[in-house]
Formats: C-alpha cells, sequence, structure tokens
C-alpha cells in the first residue's frame, strides 16, 4: 500500500504533483463499505485498513470514523441483564436456546457500565423510577433504550393506577417500542434488528 | 370453634365491656377490643395463649372509621386467630405492635401507607410500595383516581 498522503503540506512542492493514477484508488474506495457491513470480525481490519486510508483522502474524518462505530455498536449491543416484571420472561427466552439473540451480539451484561441498551422489560413503578433513571445514568454513550411492552410503552393494563408510571418514556428517551402484551421473543428480536438499522444510519 | 379458656382468660383481664369474642370461621374466634388496650392483649396473646407467630396486619377502610385487623398463629392450638380494632377515621392512631411482635414492621408500614392507619412509637414508619414522598393513601375509599401525569418523580442526585 503506498503511503497515505494526509495533507498538501506533507507534499513537497518542488516534487511534481502525483498525477491521479499513483494516489491509492481515488475513484473507488478498495473494498465499498456497503461490502464491509457483511464481513466477519476477522476479515475485517486488514480490509478496513485499506478502506480506510482511501477514504480518508477523500472524505473528511468524520465520515470514515461514524460509519466505522456504527458497524462496530450496533454488531455488540449488551442489553442490561435485568427484570421489570412479566415481559421479563420473554426477555429471558430470547436469550434462550431456541430464540438466540446472542447469534445478533446482544450479550446481556449485569452492570449498567459495561451495556449501551437499556430493555425496559415490564411496569415501571414510580417506586423504581429512581433506580431506573440511576442505572440509565450509570450506563456510558452512546445508549439506546428499548421500551418493550405495552407497560413500558404506555403503561398498558396498568397506565391509570396510583402506583404505575404510565410510559417509560417519562424518565428516559427511548428509540424504540415494541407493543404487546407480552411482545413474543420475535417481537423483541425485530426492535433490537430495527434498532440496528437506526445506529446504522446515525449521523452526529 | 371458639377456644373456651381463650374467652375465660380475655374475661378474666378486662371484662367483656371492653373486649369480647364471637366466632369466626377457620379460626379461633375474632376478638373485638378496645384500641387502647392493643399492647396488653397482643401481650397476653404471646406469653399466656401461646400465639407466638404474628401472621399479618390489615388495615380496612369503613369509611366513618377504620379497622385494624391483626392475625395470630398457635403453633401448639394450630388454629389462627384474629384481633380486630375499630379507630375512628379523623384520628386513626394506634400502638405499634413491632414492641411485641417485630414482624409486625413491614405490615404496618404497608397500612399506614394504603389505608392511612398511623402506628404511634413505629421504630421506621417508611413508604414501602409508593415513593418517598407520596402524599396519598390509594386505598381509602375517598381515594380518586388522579391523571397520572400530575404524579412527579423528583430526580435524585445520583
Ligand atoms: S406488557 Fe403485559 S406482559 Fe409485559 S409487563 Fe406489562 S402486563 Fe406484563
Amino acid at each position: 500500500m503506498s503511503t497515505p498522503v494526509t495533507g498538501a503540506a506533507k507534499v513537497p512542492s518542488a516534487e511534481p504533483a502525483p498525477t491521479e493514477g499513483d494516489l491509492p484508488m481515488v475513484d473507488q474506495p478498495a473494498v465499498s463499505f456497503v461490502e464491509i457491513e457483511t464481513l466477519r470480525a476477522r476479515e475485517f481490519i486488514p480490509a478496513a485498513k485499506e478502506a480506510l486510508s482511501s477514504m480518508a483522502l477523500e472524505k473528511g474524518q468524520a465520515e470514515v470514523i461514524r460509519p466505522v462505530f456504527n458497524w462496530a455498536g450496533r454488531n455488540s449491543l449488551f442489553p442490561l441483564h435485568w427484570g421489570l416484571a412479566c415481559c421479563a420472561i420473554e426477555f429471558a427466552a430470547a436469550f434462550g436456546a431456541r430464540w438466540d439473540a446472542e447469534r445478533f451480539g446482544v450479550v446481556p451484561r449485569s452492570s449498567p457500565r459495561q451495556c449501551d441498551l437499556m430493555i425496559v422489560n415490564g411496569t415501571v413503578t414510580w417506586k423504581v423510577a429512581h433506580k431506573l433513571i440511576t442505572l440509565y445514568e450509570q450506563m456510558p454513550d452512546p445508549k439506546w433504550v428499548i421500551a418493550m411492552g405495552n407497560c413500558a410503552t404506555g403503561g398498558g393494563p396498568f397506565r391509570t393506577a396510583y402506583s404505575v408510571v404510565p410510559g417509560v418514556d417519562k424518565l428516559v428517551p427511548v428509540d424504540v417500542y415494541i407493543a404487546g402484551c407480552p411482545p413474543r421473543p420475535e417481537a423483541l428480536l425485530d426492535g433490537i434488528l430495527r434498532l440496528e438499522q437506526l445506529i446504522r444510519d446515525r449521523r452526529e | 370453634m371458639v377456644g373456651e379458656d381463650i374467652g375465660e382468660r380475655l374475661a378474666g383481664h378486662w371484662g367483656t365491656d371492653r373486649l369480647h369474642i364471637e366466632p369466626f370461621p377457620g379460626t379461633a374466634g375474632k376478638v373485638r377490643f378496645d384500641p387502647a388496650l392493643v399492647l396488653d392483649v397482643l401481650r397476653v396473646m404471646r406469653d399466656e395463649l401461646q400465639f407466638a407467630h404474628l401472621a399479618m396486619v390489615a388495615g380496612i377502610d369503613w369509611e366513618k372509621h377504620r379497622e385494624v385487623l391483626y392475625a395470630l398463629w398457635s403453633d401448639e392450638r394450630k388454629q389462627y386467630i384474629l384481633l380486630s380494632a375499630d379507630i375512628p377515621a379523623e384520628a386513626a392512631h394506634i400502638e405499634s405492635a413491632s414492641s411485641i411482635y417485630p414482624s409486625a414492621n413491614w405490615h404496618e408500614r404497608e397500612a399506614w401507607e394504603l389505608v392511612g392507619i398511623t402506628f404511634d412509637h413505629h421504630p421506621d414508619l417508611r413508604h414501602l410500595l409508593t415513593p418517598d414522598g407520596y402524599k396519598f393513601h390509594p386505598l381509602l375509599r375517598s381515594f380518586k383516581l388522579h391523571e397520572p401525569e400530575t404524579l412527579e418523580v423528583k430526580r435524585r442526585d445520583v
């Protein structure tokens, strides 16, 4: 691979300006980013090296780094391992052998410091609201929230109860809502995949 | 089946005008007593009549008055007994039983926050099921379901 050209100052003006053919892949990146989306981790690093150096010539730093971070982030979503009510049963089933959410890189972690996704899987009461906010604030940025089930979405059957928060979006920002009482594990997986789409399209 | 000796023993202590026992299905009976006697009655129940276990403290809202209900269990007799005291709704106070039966602690916290019965000399009368600072007693008949949006949760400093 030829030396990456990082700026005009590094190119001595005495030398003849390189012709287009000398520069690596000005028109076409070696590996297009659409292709990178489908790579395995093992193949990713050489391909990314190639692509990054060529892309960095053409586009700004943010344009190059952002898709890589999005790719990495959305393929290793770590949700908080907790359960609030009956929806937690379906949450647990989604990580069991039958639905196996871990094939999407979704691994429940027990500490909020290691999480970037909070799946609110059940009824949120006012008693637990403080703790939920604390857990959310302990998660490092960037972080996402999925409201799973009718209770977390809008209070569900307990909407008018004296003890229930009518929707977790009163407490923390929510990215994906999943309807159902409870939603099936397929619905939870669908919600996670939709969240991955959101992360893919993320631009700062 | 009213336990005969229970009625006699209680009557021997306080007579029958401040306390009487009536049959109640499935138990040794239901004792209605003057709320001022609560600690004395419970102590006699525990020390003399072998009701060593306090299974439940409940509050009931009858609009005009409120009722405090204690359920005691005796391993020796294999029987429950109910104790009930009526207190006026406008001064819903009764002495805490937790100095005699420590298990009364959480039951009384629950009855306090849901039915608004204050237990005097309770060691730790805090909210149990509703959040701290919750102003309502939601199981009272006078409680109206408010719009949930009017409730506020205050962010605690983390
Ligand atoms: S949405 Fe239904 S299943 Fe889920 S927590 Fe609420 S009541 Fe339970």
